[in-house]
């Protein structure tokens, strides 16, 4: 371990790796990333893997659309196949009211220049023969919108950036900051303490605790959500399938499993790793029906993660306005890994240009949560 | 209608030399070829020559084609994808198949170099796909980079079989074994010595007697014969290959001197029916000459000097020039290469042509000194007389010696060699080992001449005698490249070892040993990836997806962690065991569903 950097990223998330690939790249080779347990062993390595551009936010949908960019070079660029799929996301609505924001939404979208379709029920069993669309009131189709392998996508990010000169310590907890007369920071940790100019918060569902650190409040909470895999069958289901109306998602690892989840409104906030059987059994029911080609099929893994919510489900990004040189890039909201490209980008841009050159990302920093909220409704 | 002094008809070893020899000295020269590109046998082949420097001796066969073809000047035309059709009172025709037209050539001389065609024999199904003859795997493989089996069964062990199995092994094919229906090796002793210690056996006194498959080569039945070759019944064995290769020899391709009205006359020593010549290389028609193997059944260097001596008759006579004295000093260079025991053959052929070759002597067996203990010094395992002597000629200390005619066996003055290794690298026959006895920490060190893969350095390989039987386990500690592709690998064994050690084996990193069997992660995988540094359990398994199969890691689980281990140097309590994540077996969503009525009724 050296004892000086210039960045400190606590998490070894898609998310801090990603910042990690971007400053390296963009020249900054004194980079440390400290991950707590192994890399992506957070919400990373527990996510769907979805990467979507279909949001009701314009931040949202600008900051997706600049990662989709950078998830297309990926493995050209960052020299890893990440079993990347370009095989659209298909958001079924089920109620009217929806529909209608749908609607809007998708102006919203295409303003910004992504290119979505409007689909009728019809439509859709015609593309998709293989979906019930009971119940279906309509769906939007955007075809660049897709998913990958999120283990995979972190270790990239994290080989990539060491070949490039950063250091990353696994199993290795950072569990004080101290700040010193000339602002600097000395980041003590479970294997030692490093100094740092600048340190990150990168750290997902515990973003709150290594706020506190640095004594910096931020309004995120994290909530468990639970997940699971099905065998492998050959590959043939193109679509990510999400419904928030209906409360699911569900795509087809290149591999051939299906990975499917659905929210819970009644989860209380803080960690909890464990599933429920119930979770289970009110899912496969549910995707049985709208997925009838599943019955036979066999789950074979479920497990659960966090979503790091922020009070309007948008990430917080930036430098914190009460302790100048601490960053953070939390409160994803389950989004974190189709935004860790772009997000990824932007703070190693602030980082070393002082400002985001790609992304507009001023909106999103906590200061706007000062004010009234406008919550991001494409939440599943 | 195409005039020119000097048409040659093929554009291999004969031909070309041909067309350097008389184009060099102002004769304008058509070759014509049906190749894609010129160079003919040459371009398949990827082994050192034997012979000595001024013919190319230890240059890879297509280098040597490219050498030529780059020296060739003004006065040489070459059409390639061209073939000869006839030979007509009017005129030479050919048909180019690039332009799809007829050509008409009036020359003034004509060479007529257009080899061989391979021998094929009779066996029961030798029509089903995956028989080959050895030239045809040859161009597979060698020109267009097709494997053309995995398993193969190699029919002959003259120069020819002996080459293109080592070429199979080179390309990764397993080749089964050689089988021979002579009861001793046809080939040089050195290019069988080099597949041997590979473990290919060599079957003296059998033949094939059939193909098992349906579709395809699915096996092969080999069969023993006796002294009259008739095959003994009930001495059958079956041999799982997928291709049979048939490297049973050559005969002369006569068709275009036939109809040119050359005589013919059927000696087998020869190959079958050749064209008569005199030693000029001139058949009876004054001004048509024949070179190569199209003049009688041996090797390329051979081809190369009567191409030459055809070249450099025609310029004489073409250009008036007096050309006694390099006439003859290729003449000498053939009668040198001819007075071999391999040459036999050839030399009471072309005595049925009154053409005769005197004897020369040569040394025939050397007793070599000992190598002295504790220095690095060359071995030389060249017992056979056969006409090479890039040993002697590569020596920077002139340690090494072929004395006299050059088909004298080399021998070595320990006392001059420095261990350089130079001699080991060039020897066109790998014959050439170094050794070095008690060098240390009770290890000896053996140096072998590789154009395989190259291991790494600190690699731990088992080491294989000279019929590729395992001896002990040595370890590379020195790996030195060569610009010729025959490289240098260093070799540690116990001392004792060293004099029996001629090859080793690589451990083996099967793609088939599988660990986790429900994603197909074999042993190799699980070690690439920990070598790339994912040498966390917990990392390692979602890189791989190892475990992540229906069965949950239950069977892979402990057995990665073992590798994981053993990699890594860590003991498997340091290393974790992972999570654990329900269901404990896979379960359908229908069980789920039905489950779910009879407990809400």
């Amino acid at each position: 371990m050296g004892n000086d950097y210039r960045v400190v990223i606590i998490g070894g998330g898609i998310v801090g790796c990603a910042i990690a690939y971007h400053l390296t790249k963009l020249g900054e080779k004194s980079v440390a990333v400290f991950e707590k347990n192994y890399l992506s062993s957070g919400a990373t390595g527990r996510c769907g893997g979805g990467i979507r551009q279909q949001w009701s936010s314009l931040n949202n949908v600008l900051l997706a659309m600049r990662s989709v960019k950078h998830f297309e070079r990926f493995s050209e660029e960052v020299g890893m196949d990440i079993e990347y799929k370009q095989g659209g996301y298909l958001v079924l609505s089920y109620t009217d009211e929806e529909a209608v924001e749908f609607e809007k939404n998708v102006k919203m979208q295409r303003e910004a220049g992504l290119k979505v379709e409007i689909l009728s029920p019809k439509e859709v069993e015609r593309r998709y023969p293989y979906i019930n669309t009971e119940g279906v009131k309509m769906a939007t189709f955007c075809q660049s919108d897709g998913h990958a392998n999120p283990h995979l996508a972190a270790f990239g990010y994290a080989r990539a950036s060491q070949k490039l000169g950063a250091d990353i310590f696994t199993h290795t907890k950072v569990v004080g900051l101290e700040r010193l007369c000339d602002s600097r920071w000395i980041v003590h940790t479970t294997n030692g303490s490093v100094k740092a100019d600048v340190v990150i918060n990168a750290a997902g569902a515990f973003s709150r605790e290594v706020g506190k650190l640095a004594g910096v409040d931020l309004p995120t909470e994290s909530y468990r959500h639970q997940i699971f895999v099905t065998e492998p069958l050959k590959d043939f289901f193109d679509p990510m399938a999400i419904s928030f109306s209906g409360n699911y998602y569900m795509r087809q690892t290149k591999h051939g499993n299906f990975v499917m989840g659905q929210g819970d409104a009644d989860e209380k906030a803080g960690i909890n790793y464990s599933v429920t059987f119930r979770f289970e059994k009110e899912l496969s029911r549910k995707m049985a029906r709208i997925f009838p080609f599943l019955r036979k099929l066999r789950i074979i893994r479920h497990w659960s993660g966090h979503y790091n919510m922020s009070p309007d489900a948008q990430p917080i990004i930036g430098e914190s306005p009460s302790v100048r040189g601490y960053y953070y890039a939390v409160g994803f909201s389950g989004h974190g890994f189709m935004l860790a490209p772009a997000v990824g980008e932007a703070i190693a841009e602030m980082i070393l240009y002082g400002k985001a050159a790609h992304v507009d990302v001023s909106d999103l920093n906590v200061q706007r949560l000062k004010g009234g909220v406008v919550k991001e409704k494409n939440v599943v | 209608m195409v005039e020119t002094d000097f048409l040659v008809i093929g554009g291999g070893p004969a031909g070309l030399s041909a067309a350097l020899e008389a184009s060099r000295r102002g004769v304008k020269t058509l070759v014509v070829d049906e190749g894609i590109e010129a160079g003919g046998q040459l371009l398949k082949q990827t082994h050192k020559f034997f012979g000595h420097e001024g013919f190319y001796a230890s240059v890879r066969g297509f280098e040597i084609a490219k050498e030529i073809l780059n020296s060739l000047g003004d006065n040489v035309d070459i059409l390639t994808m061209t073939t000869v059709t006839g030979v007509y009172e009017d005129v030479i025709t050919a048909y180019d198949r690039n332009a799809d037209k007829m050509i008409e050539i009036k020359p003034r001389f004509t060479l007529i170099a257009t080899g061989a065609s391979e021998r094929f024999i009779q066996f029961e199904n030798n029509d089903l796909p995956g028989v080959y003859g050895a030239g045809a795997v040859q161009t597979l493989m060698n020109q267009y980079g097709v494997l053309p089996g995995e398993r193969v069964l190699m029919i002959g062990s003259g120069n020819i079989g002996l080459i293109v199995s080592y070429q199979l092994l080179q390309a990764g094919a397993e080749v089964k074994a050689i089988v021979e229906i002579a009861n001793k090796v046809g080939g040089y002793e050195v290019h069988a010595n080099k597949i041997k210690r590979f473990g290919v056996p060599i079957i003296l006194r059998h033949t094939i007697k059939k193909v098992v498959g349906d579709q395809r080569v699915e096996g092969a039945i080999i069969v023993e014969v006796d002294d009259e070759f008739n095959e003994i019944p009930g001495s059958e064995k079956e041999l799982a290959v997928d291709t049979v290769c048939i490297a049973t020899g050559l005969t002369p391709s006569i068709e275009i001197a036939a109809m040119a009205g050359v005589e013919l006359q059927y000696i087998p020593e020869l190959g079958g029916y050749v064209p008569y010549r005199d030693e000029n290389m001139r058949t009876n028609i004054s001004n048509l000459f024949i070179a190569g193997d199209v003049s009688g059944i041996e090797e390329a260097t051979t081809a190369m000097i009567e191409g030459s001596i055809a070249g450099l008759v025609v310029a004489s006579e073409c250009k008036k020039l007096d050309l006694t004295e390099e006439i003859a000093s290729m003449k000498k260079e053939l009668s040198e290469f001819r007075s071999g025991p391999f040459s036999e053959k050839v030399r009471s052929g072309l005595k049925k042509f009154s053409i005769d070759y005197p004897t020369y002597s040569y040394r025939d067996s050397v007793q070599r000194q000992e190598p002295p203990k504790g220095k690095l010094v060359p071995v030389i395992e060249c017992n056979q007389a056969i006409p090479c002597n890039p040993c002697q000629t590569s020596c920077p200390t002139g340690a090494i010696t072929v004395s006299g005619n050059i088909n004298s066996l080399p021998e070595i003055d320990y006392n001059k060699c420095v261990g350089c290794g130079v001699c080991v690298m060039k020897c066109p026959g790998l014959a050439i080992f170094m050794i070095q006895e008690n060098a240390e920490n009770n290890t000896d060190v053996v140096v072998i001449p590789w154009e395989f893969a190259l291991p790494e350095k600190g690699e731990a390989v088992i080491a294989l005698d000279k019929d590729g039987e395992p001896v002990c386990e040595g370890e590379i500690f020195k790996v030195v490249k060569s610009s010729n592709k025959t490289h240098l690998v260093y070799l540690k064994v116990p001392t004792g070892h060293g004099r029996s050690v001629r090859n080793f084996a690589r451990l083996q990193r099967e793609d088939n040993r599988y660990v986790c069997r429900c994603e197909e992660i074999t042993e190799a995988d699980i070690e690439k990836a920990i070598e790339q540094g994912f040498t966390d359990f917990e990392e390692l398994r979602r890189y791989l997806r190892l475990g992540m199969g229906p069965c949950g890691g239950r069977t892979c689980r402990l057995n990665a962690l073992s590798i994981l281990a053993r990699k890594t140097g860590k003991k498997i309590s340091e290393l974790g065991h992972g999570v654990f994540r329900p269901p404990a077996m896979p379960i359908k969503f229908e069980s789920l569903l039905k489950g779910e009525k009879s407990h809400g009724e």
